[in-house]
Order: C-alpha cells, then sequence, then structure tokens
C-alpha cells in the first residue's frame, strides 16, 4: 500500500460527473435507473406504527419486478419504506442500519427513531439530492412511537399519517378520508392496507402485492405479501419447446470419460511384491 | 447548464400538441379470418385517464381498425376514415374493399405529412378473395400487408413473441415437416390473449380490459368461437362477413 | 322557331314559363349534327363504333379522333362538339386515376359516368366571387364503355348531365334508323365478334359514304385487355367479313 494515495476519499465518488455530463450534452443517455415509483405509507396507531408499501419496481414503463421489498430493516424496532431510486433507498437504509447497529453497540441503548431520522437528513442533505431516496422511516422506542417523512434533499415531516412515491396521492386520499387518532391495530392495518391499493390500483408506478409492517413497543410484525390482490392469471397455453428446435452451425461431443490402459509391468513369473 | 445564467440566455418556449396515451393493439391473420386486439386502457405518465377507452373499431362488415399513440388523434381518424367509408358507400354503392381502406388510411395520413396524426393504425379483415388480412402504417402512411403485427406501448414485448410463435422465428420445423402458414382461429385466440395477459404483467401502460375482435370470412362456419367467453356479435346481416367481439377483463394493477 | 322562343332561350340557367332550360335542348340537337357512334354490350365486352366524316381527300382520317381511353379498363365515344369532349375526357381521367390513386382499385363505370355528368351541369354564372367555370352546356353526347366488378357496360351521357345505361345505344346525326337497327338486331347473347360486325353494319347504314377501314374506328372493352382501339388491319379484317 505504500503507492497508494494518501488521500482516499470516503463515500461516493463524482469524479465522472464533469465527463457524463458532458456525455448527456452530447446526446448520450444516461443509464436507467431502476425506480420504485411506489406507493409507501405509515400511519400512527394506539399501540404503534404501520407501515405499508406496494412491490412493484420499474424501469421506465418496463416492469422490472413484480415482488420487490419496500419495507427496509434499520433495527429490530425501526423500519424505512424506501421510493425512488432503487439503488439509493437500498443502498442508504443499508448504510443506516449498520450505523444504527454500531450506535446501539457503542450507547448499549435501544436507538432511537430520531437517530435514525437526523442520520438519514443528514446523509442525504449532503448529497443534495443527488441520491434519490424518499423515505418513510416509522418505528417504536422508548420515547413512544414515531413516524417521518424524508425527502430526496434532505427535509423531514413527523406527523400521523404520511404517504411517499408516485402514489402518494392516491394513499393520501384514503387516509384523509378514513384516519382518525387512536385506532386500533386492525383498523390501522386495514386502512394502510386500502391505502396501498389505491395507490396499486390508480399509480400505473405502483403494482403488485400490499407489504405491511406492524410495529409496537417490544414487537414488529413484517406482514410480506400481506394481500395479493393481483395474481397471474393462467396462460391460455403452454409454451414448451420440442428437442432440436434451436438451430446450430456445428456439432462437437467431447468424452469427458477419462479412459486408462492398466499395463503391467514385469514378467508373469516376477517375484510377487512383498506386501505383508 | 448553470441556474444563475439562465436568465441571460435566449430561452425557447414550445407548445407541444402531441401526447402518447399508452396502450397497445395487435392483429393477425388467419386464411379465412381475422383478429384485431387491443386493451383498453387510457393513461398519461403514471395516470389512468379511463379504464375503457375502446382503441379497436368496426368500420364496415369486413374491416376492423386499431388505432395506437395519441387517443385524441386516434378517435378524429376513426372518425375521418367512418365518414369517408360512407361518402363511399354513397359514391359507388357498396362497402369499400379492404384493399381500398387501406390505401384510403394511406393518403388520409400522408396528406397530414407535415402535422401527422400522432397514430399507429393496424387494419385487419377479409379482402375480396375471402382471405384474411392485416396492414400496418406507421403515422405517414407507410403500409404494407403482414400476417400479423403488434403496436403500441408493449409491441417491444409482444412482437418478438408473435414473431416466434406465428413467423416460428428461430424455431427449427421437425424433420420431414414444414411450419404453418396460418394458424387456426382457436390457436391464434389463445395467442392473442397470452400477449395481452403478459403484456399487463410487464408493462405498465397496459392492462383493465381487452377487446378482441373476430373478422370470419362469408360462408365460413363459427368453429373455434362457440361457447367462448363473452363472444358477441357485431355484424349487420348473417349472409355476408361476420364480425364478432369478445371481452375480457385484464389486471388493473 | 327560334322566332317563338323569345327571351328565355338567352340565360342557361333560367327556365322558361314551360319549364325548360333552352339552352341545354338546343345543345342536345348539337349532337343531332355529329356524326354517328354506335356502342354495343355483350357478355364479352362492349364495343364502341364511330362514323369518321372524311369531308376532303386531304384530310388525313386518322387525326379524327373520336374514341378516347379513360382508363385501362374503361373508354368513350363521342358525337357533337368534340372539342368539347375532351374537357370532359380529361375529368374523367382525372377521376379515374384519382380514385385509383386513393382507393387503389378501379374506378367503376358508372362512378366514371356520374363523374362526367356532374360535370356536365357546372354551367352557368359564378356563386359568390368564383369565376364562371363555363359559359354554356357541353355539345356533345358520349357513349362510356368499360368493365368493372359489375361486368360489361355501356352508359350514355347527354348535355343535361343525365346518363343512362344501355344494352346498345346510337348517337349523332344517323342515331334514329340505328337505333332501330340496333333493336331489331341486338340480343342477349351476342358474342363480341357478332357485336363488331353489328356495330360495322349499323354504321354502314348510316353512313353516305362507303363504309372501310379509313372512314370508321372501332373499339372494344374485354375483361383482360381492357380498353383498345382496333388499329386498321383488325378492322380491315372486319370491314371484309361483314
Amino acid at each position: 500500500m505504500a503507492t497508494a494515495s494518501t488521500y482516499a476519499p470516503v463515500g461516493f465518488d463524482f469524479s465522472n460527473q464533469v465527463r457524463n455530463q458532458f456525455l448527456q450534452e452530447k446526446g448520450l443517455p444516461l443509464p436507467k435507473a431502476t425506480s420504485t415509483g411506489t406507493t409507501i405509507v405509515g400511519c400512527l396507531f394506539k399501540d404503534g406504527i404501520v407501515l405499508g408499501a406496494d412491490t412493484r419496481a420499474t424501469e421506465g414503463p418496463i416492469v422490472a419486478d413484480k415482488n420487490c421489498e419496500k419495507i427496509h430493516y434499520l433495527t429490530d424496532s425501526i423500519r424505512c419504506c424506501g421510493a425512488g431510486t432503487a439503488a439509493d433507498t437500498e443502498f442508504t437504509t443499508a448504510l443506516i442500519s449498520s450505523n444504527m447497529a454500531l450506535h446501539e453497540l457503542s450507547t448499549g441503548r435501544k436507538p432511537r427513531v430520531v437517530t435514525a431520522m437526523t442520520m438519514l437528513k443528514q446523509m442525504l442533505f449532503r448529497y443534495q439530492g443527488q441520491v434519490g431516496a424518499a423515505l418513510v422511516l416509522g418505528g417504536v422506542d422508548a420515547t413512544g412511537p414515531h413516524l417521518f417523512t424524508i425527502a430526496p434533499h434532505g427535509s423531514t415531516d413527523k406527523l400521523p399519517y404520511v404517504t411517499m412515491g408516485s402514489g402518494s396521492l392516491a394513499a393520501m386520499a384514503v387516509f384523509e378520508s378514513g384516519w382518525k387518532a387512536g385506532m386500533t391495530r386492525e383498523e390501522a392495518l386495514s386502512l394502510v392496507t386500502d391505502a396501498i391499493c389505491a395507490g396499486i390500483f390508480n399509480d400505473l408506478g405502483s403494482g403488485s402485492n400490499v407489504d405491511a409492517c406492524v410495529i409496537t413497543a417490544g414487537h414488529t410484525d413484517m406482514l410480506r405479501n400481506f394481500v395479493r390482490p393481483n395474481e397471474r392469471v393462467a396462460k391460455e397455453q403452454r409454451y414448451l419447446f420440442r428437442r432440436g428446435t434451436t438451430a446450430w452451425k456445428k456439432e462437437s461431443v467431447r468424452d469427458l470419460i477419462v479412459s486408462e490402459e492398466v499395463r503391467p509391468i514385469g514378467g508373469a513369473g516376477a517375484e510377487a511384491m512383498d506386501t505383508s | 447548464m448553470n441556474p444563475m445564467n439562465t436568465a441571460a440566455q435566449p430561452q425557447q418556449r414550445q407548445f407541444n400538441p402531441y401526447t402518447e396515451n399508452g396502450g397497445t393493439i395487435l392483429a393477425i391473420a388467419g386464411v379465412d379470418f381475422s383478429v384485431i386486439a387491443g386493451d383498453t386502457r387510457q393513461s398519461e405518465g403514471y395516470n389512468i385517464q379511463t379504464r375503457y377507452a375502446p382503441k379497436v373499431f368496426r368500420l364496415t362488415d369486413r374491416a376492423v381498425l386499431a388505432v395506437n399513440g395519441f387517443a385524441a388523434d386516434g378517435n378524429m381518424f376513426v372518425k375521418k376514415v367512418k365518414q369517408r367509408l360512407e361518402w363511399y358507400r354513397h359514391a359507388h354503392a357498396k362497402d369499400m374493399p379492404l384493399h381500398a381502406i387501406a390505401r384510403l388510411i394511406q393518403t388520409m395520413l400522408y396528406g397530414r405529412r407535415f402535422f401527422p396524426y400522432y397514430v399507429y393504425n393496424i387494419l385487419g379483415g377479409i379482402e375480396d378473395d375471402g382471405s384474411g388480412a392485416v396492414y400496418s402504417f406507421d403515422p405517414v402512411g407507410s403500409y404494407e400487408r403482414e400476417t400479423c403485427r403488434a403496436a403500441g406501448a408493449a409491441q417491444s414485448l409482444v412482437q418478438p413473441f408473435l414473431d416466434n410463435q406465428i413467423y416460428f422465428k428461430n424455431q427449427q420445423p421437425a424433420p420431414g415437416t414444414a411450419h404453418p402458414a396460418h394458424l387456426p382461429l382457436p390457436h391464434v385466440l389463445s395467442l392473442v390473449i397470452d400477449s395481452f395477459t403478459g403484456a399487463t404483467e410487464r408493462h405498465i401502460e397496459v392492462g383493465d380490459g381487452l377487446e378482441i375482435y373476430v373478422v370470419l370470412a362469408k360462408g365460413r362456419d363459427l368453429s373455434g368461437l362457440e361457447g367462448f367467453a363473452g363472444l358477441q356479435e357485431v355484424s349487420s346481416r348473417s349472409d355476408g362477413e361476420r364480425i364478432f367481439v369478445i371481452r375480457r377483463e385484464l389486471k388493473k394493477d | 322557331m327560334f322566332l317563338t322562343r323569345s327571351e328565355y332561350d338567352r340565360g342557361v340557367n333560367t327556365f322558361s314559363p314551360e319549364g325548360r332550360l333552352f339552352q341545354v335542348e338546343y345543345a342536345i340537337e348539337a349532337i343531332k349534327l355529329g356524326s354517328t357512334t354506335v356502342g354495343v354490350r355483350t357478355p364479352e365486352g362492349v364495343v364502341l363504333g364511330v362514323e369518321k366524316r372524311v369531308q376532303s381527300p386531304l384530310l388525313e382520317s386518322s387525326s379524327i379522333e373520336k374514341i378516347m381511353e379513360i382508363d385501362t379498363h374503361l373508354g368513350c365515344a363521342m358525337s357533337g362538339l368534340t372539342a368539347d369532349a375532351r374537357t370532359m375526357i380529361d375529368h374523367a381521367r382525372v377521376t379515374a386515376q384519382n380514385h385509383a390513386f386513393t382507393y387503389n382499385e378501379r374506378i367503376k363505370i358508372e362512378s366514371a359516368t356520374q363523374a362526367v355528368c356532374d360535370l356536365a351541369l357546372r354551367f352557368g354564372e359564378s356563386v359568390h366571387d368564383e369565376e364562371a367555370m363555363m359559359s354554356r352546356p357541353f355539345g356533345v353526347a358520349l357513349l362510356i364503355a368499360g368493365i368493372d366488378e359489375l361486368g360489361p357496360q355501356l352508359f350514355h351521357t347527354d348535355p343535361s348531365g343525365t346518363f343512362m345505361k344501355y344494352e346498345a345505344k346510337a348517337i349523332g346525326s344517323g342515331s334514329e334508323a340505328a337505333q332501330s337497327e340496333l333493336q331489331d338486331k341486338w340480343h342477349k347473347q351476342m358474342t363480341l365478334r357478332e357485336a363488331q360486325v353489328l356495330t360495322l353494319r349499323v354504321l354502314k347504314q348510316v353512313m353516305e359514304e362507303k363504309l372501310d377501314h379509313h372512314n370508321v374506328q372501332l373499339a372494344q372493352v374485354v375483361p383482360g385487355k381492357g380498353f383498345e382501339i382496333l388499329d386498321e388491319v383488325k378492322l380491315k379484317e372486319l370491314v371484309d367479313e361483314m
């Protein structure tokens, strides 16, 4: 390592930024990132927080993943839903998750939701919106249940019910008409499901299934594919291909069995080896 | 560009009269039938404008037109084609033949060469000789008779599937056999349905509903159609070519 | 005779109190001065024949053009002011080409005839600021012959813009005699050859000169070859046969 630069900056490398911008001006489009053009929501209820997300990931108008996970683990009692550039939400939450674990170890206490929120917003602000993560952060800590949204530039909101992503308007419409203070777990879960379904069916960026996560003091339920309202219908036909369908240019068969011939050396009258 | 400099730069403003309203259409010709289908979703960006906006239209008893692209242009274009067909009927005392409709659509599209209808057309139906036919057009009127064609948002998903399943591209026939030039109606219908359910799975702008028009040549029996769920006849007479619609649901997410 | 027709025979768009348009009637009269023209329809095709009046031995008879092609499947023969026919045939040709361009199919014989008749009525004074297209009715009648999906057909048009379908029709100076001859001799299952001979015989009867291959012209429309003006060799053969 003696020849390595003495200055190795940590974090993102922006050295190709100028080149890429130049190429873009010349008409070379940047590679399209997978986007979770998404519906994510969070909702406060009597005993904690319910988070919800759809499971569609898109690349432009194409569905890249029909059943992706958008509710990310931060700590046992704190989860974070991500909308925006898939890589950014995944990387950011994973990074903060690690830092939360370290924080927990160094303090010896259960980390608080505000801590995660502060770490996230500081990171996003530092990157001036270049890290395209729009987050819904929820969890329960020693101070009670907390629910935040974090926008890509780093601004945050603390509210009893929140939505994010391209389906946020559809979902918020459900919350605005159905949310009330002090709901039970079942009421909250049902409302969150309805909100996500509104996004799934009315926003083209969202689709497939409902993921939900119920966080209460001391217990977290990750309800993966809580509702599956979009099962694929059976195909009319089976698409199997006859052996020999694909054309080939040449055929060469290699014998993978190594054949071996054992030839005894020495005459038949040779004395047998003394193996005793 | 530096945002501080924008005020100093000359700025051009432009009105764009076109939008893209998603959806997909396709058509497949058989020996003595033609199938023309389209989904019914109309969208703009991430919004669904309506879950039922037909893109496939009956023109005559032997011609069906599918229109995809900018919905406003598409609807207006179909209206004008229908008007021309009516005029033709009055002037020449007969329904316009399919190949004549194809040429008419070319002249109408090319007439707007420098302010085009932002639409991709696929015309399907029965020719005067009783054969099933599909004509596909680009927005300014280049056209071609084909056996099958997909257009619209999921063209890039559906056309390769059709190439493989209808033209048997990249498929070697079994020794001593040859691929058929035309497929039977039930097979074609199952390919159409699978094309749309498949496109619905992987393209966000395709879904909600499916309308399949089936045009049968004069005197052809209904084999391959009877007992089909959601079948409805829309022909004006039963002794000539006959047209049927099959309406199906597609996923709505 | 003309003196009795008072003021109403001046304007092309003024009816007389009896409900007549004199200028149109005069135009129809003009046709009766023209050379005799005959058309005969058979299941095998349509035959057109015209008399060419070669008034002077110095006149090049081949320069008299009274049968013209409109499209490959349709043509026409004329009688009356043949110069007027050029305008009408030009219009028919353009209409036929436009139809083929727009619809990729041959125009129907009746549609082409209708187009010609629409033009025949466009005389009169201008409406609003438009310039008057034509000052008087056409002084020519046409026999339009052709084959379309409805089979071989023969139409007659006159200066009033009226058209009618005929099995056999004669127009021009000898039309009365010729028409009654056609009525006697035409039958439903006529062959094309018979129609050609009949056409020549009818012309021969009404012509003052002796009929030969210089002073008549024959054309036919048949399914495969379409419209065709018979050349002098074929014509001579037919004249000899007759």
